[in-house]
């Protein structure tokens, strides 16, 4: 390692080729490196590279559904004399395929008012995904409020929290009439005053700065425009 | 024939430069078959054990088993090593019992989200002992939360988490988290209604974590709902990648338990011989103290005092017309 361990070391030796003795001792002439570390820094890089070879595509592979946003599925829920504007009709639908009966959801379907400033030609869908975490709400007729049997969150009739654990509104989906028929679409999520903004989470407040604190992922889709 | 182990006879000549050819190697065989043998012994008894002809032996003589067997079950212990002492053997031993039961399960277990629940039911209804097997797992996993708890009290209150065995506290700690993570993966995989809505809880709130929530979520359910690769994601992290965690993390927790060495009790006073007492000096070279602990403790304390005597003198003096911190400007006058 040092020096002047070397340099005692070659001056006991006698020189073994008739080459010009390196200095400092492993380095020849315009090396700026001994072989020793050249090799061993090859041989690690050429490690590391066939480690990341396997390892990044791994990742890559296991965060792959972070960024892959799904098809758009749109569900015919019945027809468009089914729904009025003063209550609610709940609807059964699939929202994700492939798991069987998991992968239907609830939703809560009324047409538009003029009460709420809504269009009626429009039609209003409620998620029944509860806003704290995710438990299933109840549309309770009497008191005209959802209801979370969880941890009590209460929203009124448009789905506005108003007591309870909840940290915003409950949840949407889309809406079209194709045919006389009322079809749902995309999940989104709103603000406290009823914005539209992209699906969040239950748990995640929406609005203001809430929504750089829960940026919205690319796995979900843009809001209807309004 | 050539020795895989040349004695030393052997070496010299070949130091000498005398290569034997066939015939007059024969005869040196005879020699240098005793020294041959005096050589395993000298390997043997390196190893702490005489060379046994026996396979057991023979496997011993190359890996030294025996000695780290040695090493690590007839090591020293201090006084006053109790029954607690052994609440960290039974976590593992219940960890132990986890993995084996848990491989005996998937033989049974299909983890698919509209066969999970029907294949749980068949082998806790049908197949023979499935009931007690999948208990013991089932249960077993509460009871590893708790041992691990009580392993952790037990360190903590004894003082067993001081130096030197501060690494080995945070890989427990590292340990206890895993072990979390284990119970939550493993709760989703019945499927029945329970399960699958506390799934959705925990994932929701991982998502209530600002910035990062949201995208972490998104991992564990590999999208932005509940899908059918969340249940394969889970059962993968339960089976594969958190279970090969914690096996080479208890690796790492007991090499260092063997290499430090446990703690005597609290109340057992250990009595210090004048000879080994060591005198360290503070970094800040302010204060020495014979014993080590005695040592850190007036070195926190009598750097808070110097702190508070001497402190530091800003650069500039006080200026009530500027902020307390900030340097009087050009053009203004200074006190002097």
């Amino acid at each position: 390692m040092s020096d002047s361990k070397n340099k005692n070391l070659s001056a006991e030796e006698p020189p073994r080729t008739k080459l010009a003795e390196a200095q400092p001792r492993g380095y020849f002439e315009g090396e700026s490196m001994t072989r020793r570390k050249v090799f061993t820094v090859a041989s690690q890089a050429l490690g590391g590279l066939a480690g990341a070879a396997v390892v990044l595509p791994a990742i890559g592979f296991a965060l792959a559904p972070v960024f892959s946003r799904g098809q758009e599925r749109w569900e015919t829920v019945g027809k468009v004399a089914d729904f009025n504007q003063e209550t609610y009709r709940s609807v059964v639908f699939t929202e994700i395929t492939g798991i069987g009966e998991v992968g239907k959801t609830t939703a809560y379907v009324r047409q538009g008012s003029e009460k709420y400033d809504e269009d009626p030609a429009e039609f209003i869908a409620i998620s029944t995904r509860c806003a704290h975490l995710g438990c299933p709400v109840r549309f309770v007729q009497a008191a005209a409020n959802f209801i979370c049997p969880c941890h009590g969150g209460v929203y009124d009739f448009v789905g506005k929290r108003i007591g309870g654990p909840p940290v915003r509104p409950l949840d949407r989906f889309q809406t079209r009439i194709e045919a006389g028929e009322v079809q749902l679409g995309p999940r989104y999520s709103v603000t406290n005053q009823l914005k539209a903004v992209r699906v969040r989470d239950p748990g995640q407040f929406t609005g203001g700065i809430w929504e750089y604190l829960y940026p919205p992922r690319p796995t979900t889709f843009p809001p209807p425009s309004n | 024939m050539k020795s895989p182990f040349p004695s030393r006879t052997k070496k010299s000549e070949a130091a000498n430069g005398a290569i034997p050819d066939e015939n007059g190697a024969a005869d040196e065989v005879k020699v240098s078959r005793k020294e041959k043998l005096a050589g395993h012994k000298d390997l043997a008894v390196h190893h702490g054990k005489e060379g046994g002809i026996d396979t057991a032996g023979w496997v011993d003589s190359r890996t030294n088993a025996t000695g780290i067997f040695t090493a690590m079950m007839s090591r020293h212990v201090p006084k006053g090593t109790n029954w607690f002492y052994t609440l960290g053997s039974a976590t593992m031993f219940i960890f132990a019992m986890q993995a084996i039961t848990g491989v005996f399960l998937s033989m049974y277990y299909t983890p698919s989200a509209t066969q999970a629940y029907a294949s749980i039911t068949h082998m806790t209804n049908d197949v023979f002992l499935g009931e007690f097997v999948r208990g013991l797992h089932k249960w077993g996993s509460s009871l590893m939360i708790i041992l691990i708890f009580l392993h952790m009290a037990r360190t903590f209150f004894f003082g067993a988490y001081k130096y030197p065995r501060e690494l080995n506290w945070v890989i427990g700690v590292v340990l206890l988290v895993l072990t979390m993570v284990m119970g939550l993966t493993g709760y989703l995989l019945p499927f029945d209604q329970r399960s699958f809505w506390a799934t959705i809880v925990a994932n929701n709130i991982t998502a209530s974590g600002p910035v990062v929530g949201p995208y972490l979520a998104d991992f564990l359910r590999a999208g932005p709902d509940f899908s059918a690769t969340t249940l394969s994601r889970f059962y993968a992290l339960h089976m594969m990648v958190v279970p090969g965690l914690i096996g080479s993390l208890i690796g790492a927790h007991l090499f260092l338990v063997v290499k430090l060495g446990t703690t005597a009790p609290p109340w057992v006073k250990v009595a210090r011989p004048k000879v080994a007492r060591r005198t360290e000096t503070v970094e800040a070279g302010v204060a020495t103290a014979d014993d080590t602990e005695v040592d850190v403790a007036s070195a926190s304390t009598s750097g808070a005092v110097a702190a508070q005597v001497e402190p530091e003198v800003t650069e500039s003096p006080v200026d009530p017309a500027t902020d307390e911190e900030a340097a009087p400007e050009d053009g203004e006058e200074t006190p002097s």
